[in-house]
């Protein structure tokens, strides 16, 4: 196909969604508005089931299957980085040079580290009752860890992340989602089914198992996030191809 | 109207930032438009009222995005300078 | 549209958006200093819409970005060091900038707190205004000891030093 015929193609197909959009979008209900049937729905099974946050109903209960595929998506594209990222056979591992940081980032980053992971804890703890959950506060204890690479050194980082145990620690919260899932089966539900009792409403322990299937997401989370990471400063900190190794000494 | 306006505005932003993050073509430069497209659809999520989806973009929109582009520039151009390095040898 | 909605939307308009042109444009010292203002600024106005909404729940949007966007500011000073080096920021614009931080976190801390009367919200909104306020210290320092330090470090492995 030539530069020309491909331009056409583009503008034929970029002006069918053009129209599709504009019609699709005269159709819509107006902004806001006062009639939400799925939002009251919604809302309805979430009280019935002693969740506080309806949104994390939604996500652990009420359409428990989505959540599964939004994690099992994750871990997969952890495990494909940590295929690509892999140290090859031409390349060498060299010891990074200790980074100089200012007294006072570094006094901070000691303090702010238990902070940063206190609140992911507390984001992926009250994931039924206040916004949050698992991926966020999955996140936060994540990014956490990694206020030793940005003010510290990154050779403090690999002291406390011993990556076998991360990766352990990935495949076991998305495991858990599924045996969790599996267990409301003898049970006599569908899988994922909301089989436990449901508590006392807006406590920790409300909801069934959506404060399990929150917490094994977050274990997820957490740990696919540092391997993704290890894996990308890994790449651009200590791994070296063996030429620029050579380069490196001359 | 005027309670329509702050939503607005955040649609604004979001538009604005998305839009620099596009033309912007240098990566380091575009990692701070990142961020800043996420801040701002952050800000959009939260007028709207839906706290757990703004949640979610800052959690990975305010360190993690730049962090992986930053790191992928470092390794790239490391590379690139021993090959040129190389070549000229 | 109440107060607090409206002075969230005003900080959005007159200290989030000018904050975010400088994170936009210009070199490195510029948009460090620019971003750690952007999510300062951002946090408060999560603070004031939450307040607004009459939804207690969405200042945890604030206490999430009052540790993460210094994060994000170290981050960018330790990958972007020998840019930071190269072109050191201002001394009495970076000071300024700082003041103008703490000077904006107390003018809506407090209100807030006030407002929320004593108990468990007004010591949550004097955490994150404390987080906040370090946050800012903590990226000025950082991005003055960066400028300060990064050329004669003589590591070439670590900085991204002759790649612009």
């Amino acid at each position: 196909m030539t530069m020309r015929l491909r331009m056409w193609v583009l503008a034929l197909g970029g002006l069918g969604v053009a129209v599709l959009y504009v019609l699709a979008c005269l159709d819509l209900p107006s902004f806001g508005g006062h009639r939400h049937p799925y939002g009251d729905r919604a809302v309805r099974a979430a009280l019935a089931r002693h969740t506080a946050n309806t949104i994390s109903s939604v996500n652990f209960d009420q359409r428990a299957l989505d959540t599964l595929g939004e994690e099992s998506i994750l871990f997969g594209s952890v495990l494909g980085t940590v295929v690509l990222l892999r140290q090859t056979r031409d390349e060498d591992r060299q010891q990074p040079e200790p980074a100089r940081v200012a007294p006072s980032v570094r006094r901070y980053a000691l303090f702010a580290l238990p902070v940063t992971l206190l609140i992911g804890l507390y984001i992926v703890a009250h994931g039924q009752l206040s916004p949050g959950g698992g991926f966020q506060g999955g996140v936060v204890v994540a990014t956490s860890l990694h206020l030793l690479y940005i003010a510290v050194d990154y050779r403090a980082l690999e002291r406390i992340r011993p990556l076998g145990l991360y990766e352990v620690a990935d495949a076991a919260g998305e495991a858990a989602y599924v045996l969790v899932g599996a267990a409301a089966l003898p049970a006599g539900w569908a899988f994922l089914g909301n089989f436990l009792p449901y508590g006392t409403f807006n406590t920790l322990a409300s909801g069934g198992t959506v404060p399990l299937l929150n917490a094994a997401i977050g274990v997820e989370v957490a740990a696919g996030v540092v391997v993704l990471l290890a894996r990308f400063l890994d790449q651009a900190v200590e791994i070296v191809s063996t030429d620029e190794e050579a380069e490196g000494r001359a | 109207m005027t309670g329509e306006l702050p939503v607005l505005l955040g649609l604004l932003l979001v538009a604005a930032a998305g839009t620099g993050a596009v033309l912007v073509r240098d990566p380091v430069r575009q990692s701070f438009v990142l961020s800043l497209l996420g801040l701002s659809l952050a800000a959009l999520f939260l007028l709207l009222q839906a706290p757990d989806v703004a949640l979610s973009q800052l959690a990975v929109g305010s360190a993690l995005t730049p962090l992986m582009v930053l790191l992928s520039v470092r390794k790239v151009r490391r590379k690139a300078r021993s090959e040129r390095r190389e070549e000229r040898e | 549209m109440n107060g607090w909605t409206a002075a969230g939307t005003a900080l959005l308009l007159c200290g989030f958006a000018p904050a975010a042109c400088g994170v936009a444009t210009g070199r490195a010292s510029r948009r460090v200093p620019a971003q750690n203002v952007a999510t300062t600024l951002l946090s408060l106005v999560f603070l004031l819409l939450a307040q607004g909404f009459a939804r207690p729940a969405y200042v945890d949007t604030a206490l999430v970005l009052s540790v993460l966007g210094p994060a994000g500011t170290l981050l960018f000073v330790r990958l972007l060091a020998d840019q930071l080096a190269d072109h050191p920021p201002g001394e009495r614009r970076l000071r300024a900038l700082t003041v103008g931080n703490y000077v904006a976190v107390a003018a809506v801390v407090l209100p807030l707190s006030a407002a929320a009367g004593p108990g468990r919200a007004m010591v949550k909104l004097l955490i994150i205004g404390v987080l906040l306020a370090l946050g800012s210290w903590v990226a000025t320092r950082a991005v003055h000891a960066a400028a300060a330090m990064g050329h004669g470090r003589g590591a070439p492995a670590e900085g991204m030093s002759g790649d612009r």
